[in-house]
């Protein structure tokens, strides 16, 4: 099943998602091993993105379940439909037929872990932002990391006929716990390099000239170095290109529609006013 | 390296299924199946590069602390766990003995830890639980038990059961000066910080570096937390970089974290050497992070007391309270005036200390 690197990195790049090495092996290994893969990086660099762009190429369903503080597994596995019972018996009652099973399939509320578990040609599961769930949520998903199976007391033990491929992120503002972290293959992603980010731009603003994307990700290279509160992700620069794109279409010069689209790339007043200090070895000029 | 069996099977497999090209794929192997923290990478890599490049024997890698959060009882092995990568801190452990001594607690001092004890839960901030729980009045049907209990009534609803949030308290953040300059009230300060230890409480000290020592405070009894103390703690009575030691903390997320909506003390006298502009900027931001910034200093307890160095008077406008605490007796009284600050309105610090009270 598993595709080699190299297909997988021609498969990914199609989709428009440029990966590194490290990416690529960790991505490989996830599917040739069947482990979960823990991913790390500051926010915007595509951690998210990965598991979309996965399900596409593997043809496989994506489920999505953005964790939260408070997160239970009512939200994670599964829920029985109380009105719906509740309805089955009244009706039943005023016709004066039999009430029926009630724990039977109809009534169940299907959550993301348990759908992940139940689906036919395999799905990719994405446990988005686990570090903003309670420490209580991690050790709830061991069990079902490690065996891929959910059990309904009322039903049966459910069990995966295809394992999910599953990708957790984490934006790591809470140290998670040691249990997770074993049961994972681990990669922390990093900025991308100059080259890789031109690639990126290219993919995804449709139009852009070659030196326009060179002055950006150069700009947007040397913004990460200085001492920002948050520095900009992939996810901002591609936005900011295509705000200069609009902008430099209706007619402003490039370096302009630059400065003028920089609120698409970074929001955070101190920020802005930090940059304005060091304008001009990030822009070249003032 | 300390990678776990499972980790290790893993590496295993993955060379077995696909064996490696180059030293570089191998590279990403090992590094994808045995790392499982990013802040271990640079151990990591001396371990690849002595093992697969160079082939020769290295001594002892130092592996970095692992998780702590779980540790709680063997009051043994906390001295120097807390020292953590990723925190700008870089003691090793083999530094951390040249820490302060304080004390053992007598009579009076234990009356007043005990009167703390009691003072803590009552006056930290609550918050609405995320999570909700079968309650006798709420707002929100609990469908489970509603339909429980009709199943038992033969499906007929014959009462209502309701869900609410129960209150949890807020996270408390102390953030302790032990420089030179707070010398003699420092063993006082920590006693103060152990009373407070519970669940969610964090307790950091800076001098010229940032130490967490919520571990080494989590035993109950407190001359061994304080012995505990004093070993992870090597600054103590040393110079003061307040706003090097604050910005510090502020450049980790998992501390960031930690802040974020919870309830900050600060007890330091913001006597900051130099500069304190970096200082003044670091409060700003935890002000804007914490539910409520409180800051305590020794000198406050003076009723004369103005908070006119340029630090002081500068990050005024940035507290909710400032507050006198030189000692047990005044951190009692401090703790029980928190609910009143916690009511009041927001960065209110400077009021009390409007010009024209005392010339």
């Amino acid at each position: 099943m598993p595709l080699g690197e190299e297909r997988l990195a021609a498969a990914l790049s199609r989709e428009g998602y440029f990966a590194d090495e490290g990416l690529l092996t960790a991505v490989h290994l996830a599917l040739l091993l069947g482990r979960p893969l823990l991913l790390e990086g500051e926010p915007g660099v595509g951690k998210t993105e990965i598991a979309a762009v996965l399900s596409r190429v593997l043809g496989r369903e994506l489920i999505r379940l953005q964790c939260f503080e408070g997160l239970d597994a009512g939200h994670a596995l599964y829920e029985w439909d109380y009105p719906k019972q509740l309805l089955r018996v009244r009706t039943a009652e005023s016709r004066g037929q039999e009430i029926g099973d009630l724990y039977a399939e109809e009534f169940l509320l299907q959550r993301p872990l348990l759908r992940a578990v139940r689906s036919a040609r395999g799905a990719v599961l994405l446990i988005d932002e686990i570090d903003r769930a309670d420490s209580e949520f991690e050790a709830f998903l061991l069990e079902f990391l490690s065996d891929f199976q959910i059990t309904v007391p009322e039903l049966a033990t459910l069990r995966a006929e295809v394992p999910p491929v599953v990708v957790l992120t984490s934006n790591r503002t809470r140290e998670l716990h040691d249990a997770l972290r074993r049961r994972c293959l681990y990669h922390w992603i990093a900025f991308p390099d100059a080259e890789r980010e031109r690639a990126i731009l290219h993919a995804h603003v449709p139009g852009l000239t070659d030196e326009a994307a060179a002055a950006l990700v150069d700009a947007v290279q040397r913004i990460r170095a200085l001492p920002l509160l948050k520095r900009p992700g992939i996810a901002e620069s591609v936005d900011w290109a295509r705000g200069a794109a609009a902008l430099a279409d209706g007619g402003n010069g490039w370096p302009r529609a630059l400065r003028r689209a920089l609120g698409l790339l970074i929001k955070d007043e101190e920020d802005t006013r930090i940059l304005e200090r060091h304008a001009e070895e990030v822009f070249g000029h003032r | 390296m300390g990678a776990a069996p499972a980790k290790q099977a893993d590496f295993l497999r993955a060379i077995a299924e696909a064996a490696p090209r180059d030293v570089k794929t191998l590279y990403w192997y090992a590094r994808v199946t045995l790392l499982a923290d990013i802040t271990g990478l640079a151990a990591f890599d001396r371990v690849f590069e002595a093992w697969f490049v160079r082939l020769v024997e290295v001594e002892a890698v130092v592996p970095p602390p692992g998780d702590v959060d779980g540790a709680g009882a063997a009051a043994g092995a906390m001295s120097t766990s807390e020292v953590r990568p990723g925190g700008g801190v870089e003691a090793s452990a083999a530094t951390t003995t040249g820490g302060r001594t304080f004390g053992p607690s007598d009579g009076r001092q234990h009356e007043l830890m005990r009167a703390l004890r009691d003072a803590w839960p009552a006056s930290l901030p609550v918050i609405p639980s995320r999570r909700r729980r079968p309650a006798r009045w709420g707002r929100r049907l609990d469908m489970r038990r509603v339909w429980r209990q009709a199943r038992r009534d033969g499906g007929e609803l014959t009462q209502l059961r309701w869900t609410a949030r129960p209150p949890r308290t807020r996270r408390l953040l102390l953030l302790l000066d032990v420089s030179g300059s707070l010398k003699r009230h420092t063993p006082d300060l920590v006693r103060l910080a152990h009373t407070a230890r519970q669940a969610r409480t964090e307790v950091f000290t800076f001098g010229t570096r940032l130490t967490r020592i919520t571990g080494a405070l989590a035993t109950p009894h407190v001359d061994t937390a304080l012995a505990a103390v004093s070993r992870t703690v090597t600054d103590a009575d040393g110079g003061t970089a307040i706003g090097e030691a604050l910005r510090r903390f502020l450049a980790n997320p998992r501390f960031l974290a930690i802040a974020r909506g919870a309830l900050i003390v600060i007890i330091s006298d913001g006597l900051e050497r130099g500069d304190p502009t970096a200082m003044v900027r670091a409060t700003e931001r935890l002000s804007r992070l914490s539910h409520r910034l409180v800051w305590w200093s020794p000198l406050a307890c003076s009723p004369t007391y103005r908070p006119v160095t340029r630090g002081m008077a500068d990050l005024l406008r940035h507290l909710d309270h400032l507050g006198g605490v030189r000692d047990l007796a005044t951190g009692l009284s401090e703790v029980e005036r928190i609910p009143s600050v916690v009511a009041g309105p927001r960065r209110a610090a400077w009021r009390r200390y409007r010009s024209g009270a005392h010339a």
